[in-house]
């Protein structure tokens, strides 16, 4: 098997600045400015043509930021990721223009990665199609519900055939009708080999659709594996989060906090 | 160097890119108003009109004399110079903003970025060239002909969307970075109109004074435009340095922009 994306001591450290002054210093002056914020740190795994791979974690644990990397969106501080083709993200608010109709952000979209005329010509129908927005279709993406944005989000990017796709909570807003059909357009990538990450807050979802998992806890991978070992592990953690009381989850947090915003050299394993 | 020669090489790669950007650029501007693009026309009518009425009429402004020998009333002289301004000052404004308010749309990597001031720049060139062809209709009628010195208009095209390029390139990226900036650029940009000789004639001011004035490359560009749509003479030859000298502005420019441009672009979106 060959791999498509590997991972290595990914980092993305943010900064957190308390005011605006020391924002600047930071940009113009070679000293540091600012608390360090570590979104990732020394993250490594390894895909493989075919996997499905599903990313969970509590909210802020790093999938987001995880996933936009993959995807080339946000660069990264150290570290590396490679891929062998293109990546795609599909997100909720996927970069679509209010003031343009539904037809136009598709040929928007397709331009700006980068297909010729022709190309866009011959998907515009399918995408349209995948899309069920109706008459819709020509009216400004304003007037859009927040699931007929997806919709649209998820048509184009699907159609526009990458070899990585990245899917973080785009199907939580669709119908269960739509969900379905999605899965199933993604069950016919994972025939034809190609990657996938999956984002999701709904372990049914993953459990149904994906073979292996990575589990994130404050930036770091916490545990990787298939998806049964990972999931039910996660499952207990999650039972245990939920048992702890309202101080002992407090402490928690700001001690992955403070362990996040530490400045130390990543520990290579 | 290398930035430039790459940065000139995506703006090539990328032409059928940034044609249909800007058209789709142009419609969303214009899709909410009711009289759509046709305001692209009447903005700078009434800015005009207005112009007229205070330097014009009210300040009473006498015939402008060049050397060459021409004589023109103060209103087709202001036109044919101020006709450029309405593509100058969009652009400059728009496409320093151009890339922090677009970043979002962009989301994947590899897109060429210096594409973005690009396409917002050749969307206001459209606009510019309807205003133009207005503005020689009406000289038609003040009896100013269509005459030889038209040919030089596709050549100071091509240097001022250059010009606004290269300018575009330093400050989309500095006010992406620094969002003040841009705060900076509006506000020099209104000033600009008044210390360039656009509204008013050099003619009379003393040498030095008019040195220091000829330094502002816009003069360059407004004062080119001024002698092909009036038929005063081959203005670039006439000025042999100082074309020379806004080219070697300009190369500057180009090359600070691509560096700066290529240098921070990975990390743009950490900006935002």
């Amino acid at each position: 098997m060959t791999k498509s994306v590997v991972v290595k001591n990914l980092t993305k450290r943010y900064k957190l600045y308390s005011s605006n002054k020391e924002k600047m210093m930071d940009i113009f002056l070679p000293k540091s400015y600012g608390e360090p914020f570590y979104a990732l740190r020394d993250v490594s795994f390894e895909a493989e043509k075919g996997d499905t791979i599903g990313f969970v974690g509590i909210n802020g644990s790093g999938k987001s930021t995880l996933s936009n990397i993959i995807a080339g969106i946000v660069p990264e501080t150290s570290g590396s990721v490679e891929i062998d083709g293109q990546a795609s993200l599909i997100a909720v608010a996927a970069g679509l223009n209010n003031q343009l109709t539904g037809r136009e952000n598709i040929e928007l979209k397709c331009l700006m990665l980068g297909f010729s005329k022709e190309k866009i010509k011959a998907l515009e129908p399918d995408i349209i199609d995948f899309a069920e927005l109706g008459k819709f279709i020509d009216q400004p993406v304003k007037s859009y519900s927040s699931g007929m944005r997806s919709r649209l989000g998820f048509a184009i990017s699907v159609h526009t055939d990458p070899d990585v796709l990245i899917i973080d909570e785009a199907l939580s807003v669709g119908d269960k009708a739509f969900g379905e059909k999605c899965l199933e357009k993604m069950q016919e990538f994972k025939e034809r080999g190609k990657t996938m990450f999956f984002v999701s807050h709904s372990i049914g979802q993953m459990k149904k659709f994906c073979e292996k998992a990575i589990w994130l806890e404050f930036g770091k991978v916490k545990m990787e594996g298939s998806i049964k070992e990972v999931i039910p592990a996660y499952e207990k953690f999650m039972d245990d989060y939920k048992k702890m009381s309202n101080k002992e989850k407090k402490q928690y947090r700001e001690d992955a906090f403070k362990e996040r915003s530490e400045e130390k050299e990543a520990v290579h394993s | 160097m290398v930035s430039m020669f790459k940065v000139l090489k995506e703006q090539y790669d990328n032409f059928h890119l940034i044609n249909r950007l800007a058209a789709y650029e142009l419609k969303s501007a214009n899709n909410n108003n009711y009289l759509g693009s046709l305001w692209e026309l009447l903005n700078p009518a009434i800015q005009i009109a207005i112009y007229w009425f205070v330097f014009g009429f009210v300040q009473g402004r006498k015939p402008i004399t060049y050397d060459g020998g021409g004589t023109y009333e103060y209103f087709p002289w202001m036109l044919a110079g101020i006709a450029i301004w309405f593509f100058i000052y969009p652009s400059i404004t728009h496409g320093s903003k151009s890339i922090y308010t677009r970043l979002k749309m962009v989301s994947r990597m590899n897109f060429p970025l210096s594409a973005i001031p690009s396409y917002v720049i050749l969307s206001k060139l459209m606009p510019q060239l309807l205003l133009m062809l207005v503005t020689i209709i009406i000289f038609q009628f003040m009896g100013i002909p269509i005459n030889i010195y038209y040919l030089q208009i596709p050549y100071f095209l091509v240097a001022t969307i250059l010009f606004l390029f290269s300018l575009s390139l330093i400050t989309s990226t500095i006010s992406t970075i620094v969002r003040d900036f841009q705060m900076l650029v509006q506000s020099l940009m209104r000033v600009l109109l008044y210390i360039t000789p656009i509204l008013w004639p050099l003619g009379h001011f003393g040498d030095t004074f008019q040195f220091v004035m000829k330094l502002n490359p816009f003069y360059y560009l407004i004062e080119g435009f001024r002698y092909a749509l009036l038929g005063e003479g081959w203005f670039f030859i006439e000025h042999g340095w100082l074309t020379l000298y806004f080219w070697a502005i300009l190369l500057v420019f180009l090359f600070l922009g691509s560096y700066l441009h290529v240098r921070f672009r990975r990390h743009f979106i950490d900006f935002l």
